[in-house]
């Protein structure tokens, strides 16, 4: 009995129809929803913990200077411009003196006026002194004239009226004297105030610097208060770094700090904090400090953003996880340890971390521990996983 | 008694397995289509579980903050965060804006989260969490962009430190997680020509420049390039207690809406999603009568092709019930064929789609079950026309 | 009647339509053929022929008129059997002017195929089909398609079909229209040895002038009447049907 059956489309068919069920199956079981999550995990190790803090900053002089008038006025020139160096004492801008330079002038005339009143005054009490002189002289001559009966009552009276009344005139010569003095005093005294607010008219810088704004040029209109020019001391430059609250731990003066500048971020330049500000930002709940380079850098300017980072003592022997493992159920952070093919979420207590993202643990693992650092899922109690070396979509 | 649709089918199995792969593709191609809105569907649950909250507080009388915009101070969340059966509250913005990274331009939705709190993602698939407070960005692998990455978002470069999986907005775009402030900044800070000129604004106004004041001017530019608003806080429920009436709580808030999730749920899905919704059940009904409307013509054209053969059938004493079981048996059998060849090549080629694609087992189950009431309901124009072959016709000619 | 009667027509009337457009395609037909006799039909075309063939095999109704096949009366005025379908599967079998094999069944399933139907194991209906294979001289090729096989073995096949449920009768519609003239009388001659050799009775209906002489007895039909004739019963020469 030979049945000479066509094989090949038989057996091809067959191997289809077995193909495309394993297939089927293969799709059921790896991917879509039935399939076990892809985690990779890793051990948990003991290392060093480099905390640091990080924060964005602002490049600020220390002390900056406003240059301006103390009364309102124009401006009559300005001789210097930004980014000129200036030394203490130099000369840097005027203010047009309007009717100053003409009270000064009057001032003086008035004082003029002033001292040849004092010297007429003066004459007058010489005169007034000589007569008085000659008048006590004879009233005592009169007086002893009287005495001696040679001359009568009357004329004796007379004279001596005549010396209390050239004593009067003197008085008054000299109180007029005293007078014009004083006003001569008042009058010099008005010379230097309107001679003090000529000077108040010329802007001398304080300090060696750098200019920095120039706000009015000649014939511009300013108020008092409204500067003219800006002078900031280019060895007084220093950083004002804003530190999130929440992660400001250990923030404190001498802490020594990595500066990167915007333009060369490979290179960062050392520094160290030099004041932590007693009041705080609530808005922007940030905390504020002072940050000096080391050594300033050239080409520095006001106002370029720079971050900085501020490198608090390292923890040795910590044990490490990288932050990526932990995971939140709740409240609760925690890891997923793989351990005797079970998955279980150990709650952990975190202590420092640093910018690499190695967290330390300070209760919960030990070093030896397997934990799960990425998934493709999230992961619940029972779920099925298996741990594969890298994940899709994650190659670098 | 042999299988006659067997033999039949062994006999032109080429032509067969052939069209039974065409059916496929259609078939894969409705799979494909179902999957998408299963996969808009998830993305919506996915955005919401995600995040890890409970409740969204958002601007008041808005559906915000994924389906409308929704604005709020920034500091609501102490508020929120000191009411009873509030665990965790944290501000959140989201924009959806195209980053660059070199040459590319990526759509995405910046999520500016608070490192630590809620809105960060729970799961990474490579790198670290953002521990710096600025210029670190956590990117959804559908962003194409790697560890390493320098990214750029409106004024400033970011480096990409961490990798997530199914981190999408509700429309399928790719999420990147950065610090809040900068996120802040991002979303209300303009170019720098923009705000060059709105500066010179400023200064022309004489309202504001007032010379009287010194420092106004300053204040005022100040105040204007900073933002103070973000556009929901997330919400975590305490446990035990339930999430409306929390909610409800923070609604008496005068300017505040909460939303819990089941009503996020319903606002993201019944509303955002309806549309896209109704356009792929149509295309799914639409794609059934077509591969319906093959399988009718196939089985039809291998029957008229098989008259001959019927008729001596019918002649020579076989049942009508036979013959027309041997054409239903073909039909199901190309439903079979088809609805494999579509399930693998659904599988295949859905990763490559540029939105998520779900392919869920209960769907596979009921596209099976749909292939073969229909691959039966097609194969019925064959059968009419086979039952009415008649026998006399094998005799003469 | 007797037992055992092949076939056995008697005043069998075939009207189409009704009224005044009505056709009479068969009118008082009588007919007998007795087990193992080959008897040959002969007619013009639209004597009716076909539609006398159609009667006996089941596949239209008469109007009137008495058949018994194998003893069994099948139709008096109207059908007597409930299921004619399995007449024709059991009691009666069909050659077709081409061979009319299944396409998709090899040469033992398309000769098996009818057993099967009847109910029979398949092990059995493929054993009673290479028997006939066997006797007709083509059980060489047994397993290949019928696409595979020459015009004659075709032939042959299909009357191991016919015979394959031992029907009492066998129409035979112009068996020999698609051979040649040596191939043609080789049909007849297998056919003469299969109804001696199963008693089976056959008519067949032809124009092929080769062949109308080995017929022992023919009926003329012309307009829808028959009539009987003598035939020449000449001895078929031994020849093969390749």
């Amino acid at each position: 009995m030979t049945l000479h059956l066509t094989l090949p489309p038989r057996v091809w068919l067959a191997a289809l129809g077995v193909a495309l069920v394993l297939a089927l199956g293969w799709v059921a079981t790896q991917s879509g929803p039935l399939a076990p999550i892809k985690v990779i995990v890793t051990r948990v190790n003991t290392g060093e913990v480099s905390p640091a803090l990080f924060g964005i900053g602002t490049v600020e002089a220390q002390r900056a200077y406003l240059i301006g008038p103390t009364t309102a006025g124009r401006v009559k020139r300005v001789l210097v411009d930004v980014g000129d160096t200036v030394s203490a004492g130099q000369l840097l801008a005027e203010m047009e003196p309007v009717d100053l330079d003409a009270r000064v002038a009057s001032s003086l005339a008035s004082a003029a006026g002033g001292r040849s009143a004092v010297a007429v005054a003066e004459a007058q009490a010489r005169d007034a002194r000589s007569r008085q002189a000659l008048a006590s002289t004879e009233a005592r001559r009169y007086v002893a004239l009287g005495q001696d009966g040679i001359l009568g009552q009357s004329l004796v009276d007379v004279k001596v009226q005549e010396q209390k009344s050239a004593a009067a005139q003197l008085a008054a010569a000299e109180a007029a004297l005293a007078g014009a003095r004083g006003d001569l005093a008042r009058l010099d005294a008005d010379i230097r105030a309107a001679q003090q607010q000529r000077g108040n008219l010329r802007f001398i810088a304080p300090i060696d610097g750098i200019v920095t704004t120039r706000s009015a040029e000649s014939g511009s209109t300013v108020i008092a208060g409204q500067p003219v020019l800006e002078l900031v001391d280019p060895l007084s430059l220093w950083i004002a770094v804003r530190l999130d609250q929440g992660r400001s731990a250990g923030l404190r003066v001498g802490l020594p700090t990595a500066i990167t500048r915007r333009f060369d971020p490979k290179t960062p330049l050392p520094g160290k904090v030099v004041r932590v500000e007693p009041t705080s930002d609530s808005v922007t709940e940030e905390r504020l400090a002072k940050v000096t380079f080391d050594s300033l850098p050239e080409g520095l300017s006001t106002g370029e953003m720079v971050e900085v980072t501020l490198h608090l003592p390292a923890i040795a022997n910590a044990v490490i996880v990288p932050n990526a493992s932990l995971r939140h159920r709740g409240s609760q952070a925690g890891v997923w340890l793989h351990a005797d093919g079970q998955l279980r979420f150990i709650p952990v207590k975190m202590g420092a971390e640093g910018l690499d993202g190695k967290v330390q643990i300070l209760e919960g693992l030990k070093p030896g521990d397997t934990v799960v650092v990425y998934s493709e899922r999230a992961l619940e109690e029972g779920s099925r996983i298996k741990v594969v070396p890298s994940l899709p979509g994650a190659a670098k | 008694m042999i299988s006659l649709a067997g033999r039949d089918i062994l006999h032109s199995s080429s032509k067969f397995v052939l069209t039974g792969m065409g059916l496929g593709l259609l078939i894969g191609v409705t799979f494909t289509m179902a999957g998408v809105y299963r996969g808009m569907v998830d993305d919506a649950k996915v955005l919401l579980n995600n995040s890890g909250a409970d409740l969204w507080a958002v601007q008041k009388d808005t559906l915000g903050p994924y389906a409308e915009s929704s604005s709020i101070p920034d500091d609501l969340y102490r508020g929120i965060l000191g009411m009873p059966g509030v665990a965790q509250a944290a501000n959140v913005t989201y924009l959806t804006m195209q980053i660059r990274n070199g040459a590319t331009d990526v759509r995405a939705m910046v999520v500016g989260v608070v490192t630590g709190e809620l809105g960060e993602p729970d799961y990474l698939i490579a790198g670290r969490r953002m521990t710096r407070g600025h210029y670190e960005a956590v990117a959804d692998v559908s962003t194409r962009f790697v560890l390493g990455d320098r990214i750029r978002i409106r004024r400033h470069e970011y480096t990409v430190v961490g990798l997530t999986r199914r981190m999408v907005s509700s429309g399928g775009d790719p999420m990147v997680f950065i610090p809040l402030k900068d996120a802040q900044e991002a979303q209300f800070l303009k170019d720098n020509d923009a705000i060059v000129s709105e500066r010179a604004r400023t200064a022309a106004n004489p309202a504001l420049n007032r010379p009287g004041v010194p420092g106004l001017l300053n204040a005022i530019e100040a105040s204007q390039t900073s933002n103070r608003n973000v556009n929901a806080v997330l919400v975590r429920v305490a446990e035990g207690r339930s999430p409306e009436a929390v909610a409800q709580a923070i609604r008496r808030w005068k300017h505040v809406q909460a939303f819990t999730r089941e009503q996020m749920e319903d606002i993201l899905i019944a509303k955002l999603i309806a549309t896209a919704a109704k356009q792929i059940g149509m295309f799914l009904v639409i794609l059934t009568i077509v591969s319906a409307a093959i399988v009718a013509f196939i089985i039809y054209t291998m029957t008229l092709g098989k008259i001959r053969e019927i008729a001596v059938l019918k002649l020579i004493g076989t049942h009508d019930r036979t013959i027309a079981s041997m054409i239903l048996q073909q039909a199901l059998g190309l439903g079979v064929i088809g609805f494999a060849v579509g399930k693998i090549a659904a599988t295949v080629w859905g990763p490559a789609f540029p939105k998520y694609v779900l392919l869920l087992p209960a769907d596979a189950l009921r596209g099976f079950a749909i292939v073969m009431v229909v691959c039966a309901l097609a194969s019925m124009l064959a059968i009419r026309a086979a039952l009415k072959v008649d026998p006399a016709t094998a005799i003469g000619g | 009647m007797d037992e055992g009667v092949g076939i056995r027509v008697e005043g069998l009337s075939k009207r189409y339509g009704t009224g005044d457009t009505a056709v009479d395609a068969l009118k008082e037909v009588n007919m007998t053929v007795a087990p193992g006799e080959v008897v040959g039909l002969i007619g013009p075309s639209g004597s009716g022929k076909t539609t006398l063939l159609k009667c006996l095999g089941a596949v239209i109704e008469p109007t009137n008129g008495r058949m018994t096949l194998g003893g069994e009366v099948i139709y008096e005025n109207r059908w007597k059997i409930s299921d004619l379908r399995v007449l024709r599967r059991d009691r009666i079998g069909f050659i077709f002017q081409a061979p009319y094999l299944i396409p998709f069944l090899d040469v033992t399933d398309n000769v098996a195929l009818l057993p099967m139907l009847a109910g029979r194991p398949n092990g059995e209906a493929r054993e009673r089909a290479l028997g006939l294979l066997r006797a007709l001289d083509v059980v060489h090729r047994a397993g290949a398609q019928p696409s595979e096989l020459s015009g004659g073995e075709q032939q042959r096949v299909s009357i191991a079909r016919a015979l394959a449920n031992r029907p009492p009768v066998i129409l035979a519609d112009e068996p020999t229209a698609p051979l040649d003239s040596e191939r043609g009388l080789a049909v007849i001659r297998i056919l003469d040895q299969m109804a001696t050799q199963y008693q089976t009775a056959i008519i067949v209906v032809t124009h092929d002038e080769n062949i109308i002489p080995t017929f022992k007895r023919i009926y003329h039909i012309r307009d829808g009447r028959t009539y009987e004739e003598a035939g020449a019963g000449r001895v078929l020469p031994q020849a093969s049907l390749s």
